[in-house]
């Protein structure tokens, strides 16, 4: 008995949607191109208590939403950091002594500073899907070093920041690249109050609201491309053609599944790559949990005279099975990922114009 | 609205500027996700909810026969409030008192509201999701409800409407006759002592009446009354949301 996956399709139809996605053009089952995401309702600055939020509703009836908090927290170990530091370097003193705030922000634990929550309707806190997600998430997020300098205030405080991630339907899919979007868009719109206080002065701020600083500045002054936080992709792979925004159906078929984290680099130079990766992780397929179907040869329930008349040991079925390959009826696919697949689908997400910039520019075309 | 102060009896206008019989802001949108059976989207004032409404369906934890008693379908309630509701971040436990004790009086308002005899051995689970909290929060969860499983098609004999209402902010006892307030937002209700009175209908059958503040008895019956009244005020827009969202579904359908 085929344990019970929550994919209702048949062998014979795992095989037809295999079969279509591994042709050359492949044949996706909603006609979307391989690099097409599905169209997505996304709004920005709905919750007033908070300093950033955003929503996005998938097509699928999936829904997140994420409210972004910041609070000012006293640094550990604040002021003597500083001066140990700043002694011990004598011989680039010359360098330091202009911006000597740069050794100051040496941000030990910086990774605290920042707390992602992830809330899944029907799964406890502790449960290993909002664990998974969170540290994937919070991984990608504080890859950015730059974050680091924008929550500093001075050497004795700075912000902590809350992202409390709200994901308000039964997760349907799996839910990683709504969740990172969802996440993106409300970084984008946060907002801190701007600091009136000066040096290492207890915090004071401005209590005009319209005089606040972005979380993620459009652009710097120095003219170069702002800093954007990153974004988590689901990519999959099927024989040797890659899908983006894979749906449920895909994803009961998929030879490899790998979520891919992006941010982009600050960077003026036009031949540079405009995003780097900062994580990849292979999820494991649904597919693996699918049951095989049986093939004619084996199936001794038909009474169709065949050659299956008792004679086949364990051995020899599952021989039979081997030869076979999946070629005439549904096997759930083994082993893992060709290098070269994932380096495919690297390059399609990182490039000038690929994927992973499309994303972005889509997502910052939200905030008004 | 502090006791202290006494601004309030200079012009009778509380700090956001309404009168004692005004409500907030009421802002509904129906079947918002389309994932769900019901859904809703539900803000007064600065408390903002959305109810999603799953079921009637097979109970999920299993449900031996031993368990199955009645032949009637069993309304289970679950609050979520977002960390960021409030003004400071703070994160939830499970199992949080206060929280339990909302899920159970929602729950037991709408079992006996809803037609669970249609539905043996079923379950309808309400979904709640806090998104911004400045008061009334039992009674916009009641309100939000009703309009998720209007949405969801279940049959009810009437809306589930609720609201808060506070004794007036005197301690003169002359002046008993002030007007109690209607509808607190937040900063009043941290204050003043209030109820939060839930009632289903047009003549206002009272199914919800919860108070964790005292207050002198003398004022109870006034409260109680401007409730009722209120009540009645948030039921009519309810009822004018769902109408509204009936046209358009209809308008759609037609073209």
């Amino acid at each position: 008995m085929a344990p019970y996956t929550g994919i209702p399709l048949s062998p014979a139809e795992l095989q037809y949607l295999h079969t279509s996605l591994s042709q050359d053009p492949p044949i996706r089952p909603d006609g979307r191109s391989p690099t097409q995401f599905r169209p997505l309702v996304a709004e920005t600055d709905i919750l007033p208590s908070t300093n950033g939020s955003a929503r996005i509703c998938f097509p699928d009836g999936t829904e997140a939403m994420v409210g972004v908090k910041a609070e000012v927290e006293k640094t550990r170990g604040g002021g003597q950091n500083v001066k140990g530091e700043v002694d011990g370097k004598t011989g680039e003193d010359e360098e330091m002594g202009d911006d000597s705030n740069r050794s100051a922000r040496s941000g030990r634990d910086w990774g605290e500073w920042v707390e992602i929550g992830i809330e899944i309707p029907g799964m406890r806190d502790d449960d290993a899907l909002p664990i998974f997600l969170s540290a994937m998430l919070t991984e990608a997020l504080l890859a950015d070093t730059g974050l680091k300098d924008t929550l500093w205030i001075n050497s004795r405080f700075h912000w902590r920041l809350y992202i409390d991630i709200l994901l308000l339907s039964q997760p349907l899919s799996y839910p990683l690249p709504l969740l990172s979007l969802t996440t993106h868009l409300a970084l984008l719109s946060t907002r801190l109050p701007s600091l009136i206080s000066e040096r290492d002065e207890d915090p004071l701020f401005n209590d005009d609201w319209e005089a606040s600083t972005p979380l993620y500045p459009r652009s710097k002054a120095d003219g170069s491309s702002a800093q954007k936080p990153p974004i988590t992709l689901l990519v999959m792979s099927v024989g040797g053609m890659i899908y983006f925004d894979p749906s449920a159906d895909e994803l009961a078929v998929a030879d490899a599944v790998v979520a891919l984290s992006v941010t982009s680099t600050s960077t003026t130079d036009a031949d540079a790559l405009p995003l780097k990766l900062v994580a990849l992780r292979t999820i494991d397929p649904p597919s693996r949990l699918t049951a095989g179907g049986v093939s004619n040869v084996l199936n001794t329930t038909s009474t169709t005279g065949t050659a299956s008349t008792g004679t086949t040991s364990t051995g020899g079925v599952l021989a039979i099975r081997e030869n076979d390959q999946g070629q005439s009826v549904w096997r759930p696919p083994r082993g893992g990922v060709k290098r070269a697949v994932v380096g495919r689908m690297i390059k399609a997400v990182v490039e000038k114009g690929g994927v992973g910039m499309e994303v972005m520019a889509g997502l910052a075309g939200v905030e008004t | 609205m502090p006791l202290d102060t006494s601004t309030y009896g200079l012009a009778h206008l509380r700090l956001d500027g309404r009168r004692w019989n005004e409500l907030r802001r009421i802002h509904g949108q129906i079947s918002t996700q389309a994932a769900a059976d019901g859904s809703a989207y539900f803000e007064q004032g600065n408390t903002k909810l959305l109810c999603t409404v799953t079921g009637p369906q097979e109970p999920k934890r299993g449900g031996g026969s031993s368990r199955d008693q009645s032949n009637e379908a069993k309304v289970e309630v679950e609050i979520n409030v977002a960390a960021f509701s409030g003004m400071d971040r703070k994160k939830r436990t499970r199992g949080d008192k206060r929280v339990q004790e909302m899920q159970y009086t929602i729950a037991s308002a709408f079992q006996s509201t809803i037609f669970t005899h249609l539905y043996p051995h079923s379950t309808i689970t309400l979904n709640l999701h806090v998104l911004s909290q400045d008061g009334s929060l039992l009674a916009c969860a009641l309100n939000a409800a009703t309009l998720a499983l209007i949405d969801a098609g279940v049959p009810m004999s009437d809306y589930v409407s609720a609201c808060t209402v506070a004794s007036a902010p005197s301690s003169d006892q002359s002046l008993d006759e002030q007007d109690p307030l209607l509808d607190l937002n937040g900063l009043e209700e941290q204050e003043l002592p209030f109820l939060t009175v839930g009632t289903s209908g047009e003549e206002g059958k009272v199914l919800v009446l919860i108070m964790e503040t005292r207050v002198q008895v003398g004022r109870l019956e006034a409260m109680v009354s401007v409730g009722l009244d209120g009540c009645r005020q948030i039921r009519g827009i309810l009822d004018g949301m769902v109408r509204e969202h009936g046209k358009q579904v209809l308008e759609s359908r037609m073209s």
